[in-house]
């Protein structure tokens, strides 16, 4: 019984983190494979899309758009690895606010879009992963072992 | 080209494929609306294309408004 309420007060919060760092994996976590593959794929393709179209030193870079940025770490992994990119092929650009010139302004902006929408997306995907964990059979109605969790 | 250098190397885009990139990025929106909204995945691609041309239907009507609104003050 203690050990059933446990793995209940765990469930929401780690389905919350495993959204954040990875697009999807909360869903997945909380048994909806399907829908956390689709969310993964739409949420991450989204995201490096962005940073092709840009670059990751113009698209990816918290001292020249600060608000940008704050966007982009909504979807977590992505965001780290791709500031990790960054950091490894321009560590000037990375850590100062001079803008770095590897695409024209044009790419540049519309890389920014793709990247903050899409973390701006996995906000929305954790809070749902958050809410059906806390709920499981709205979600999860019919699934026989969805029974024994609460 | 090695993988990272897709990453680190921007492409040359002129006005007209910034407006047109930003369809696919409609669809994005409207898939992950939609996968989260949705009981039954089956009803997904239905579902997302509706919800992709109301959005790409709308941002037109507003750009078409915007421009005659440009017109009629300029």
């Amino acid at each position: 019984m203690a050990e059933t309420e446990h793995h209940s007060y765990l469930r929401a919060p780690v389905a919350g983190l495993l959204a954040w760092l990875v697009p999807g994996l909360g869903h997945i976590y909380l048994g909806d494979r399907s829908r956390g593959l689709v969310l993964l794929v739409a949420i991450t393709a989204t995201f490096w899309t962005g940073v092709a179209i840009g670059s990751v030193q113009a698209t990816v870079a918290p001292h020249s758009r600060k608000l940008w940025f704050a966007a982009q770490l909504g979807s977590g992994g992505n965001a780290i690895a791709a500031y990790s990119l960054h950091r490894l092929v321009s560590p000037e650009t990375a850590t100062s606010p001079k803008q770095p010139v590897t695409a024209n302004w044009l790419s540049a902006e519309v890389g920014v879009h793709y990247t903050g929408v899409a973390g701006l997306l996995n906000l929305l995907l954790v809070i749902d992963a958050i809410v059906r964990a806390e709920r499981p059979t709205v979600s999860l109605r019919g699934r026989a072992w969805a029974k024994g969790v609460t | 080209m090695t993988l990272a250098a897709l990453f680190t190397t921007g492409i040359e885009l002129n006005g007209a494929q910034r407006l047109l990139l930003m369809l696919p990025l409609c669809l994005s929106i409207a898939v992950v609306y939609k996968t989260i909204r949705l009981d039954h995945l089956n009803e997904l691609p239905k579902a997302a294309a509706a919800l992709w041309g109301t959005i790409v239907a709308g941002m037109c009507a507003v750009g078409l408004g915007l421009w005659l609104l440009f017109q009629v003050m300029v």
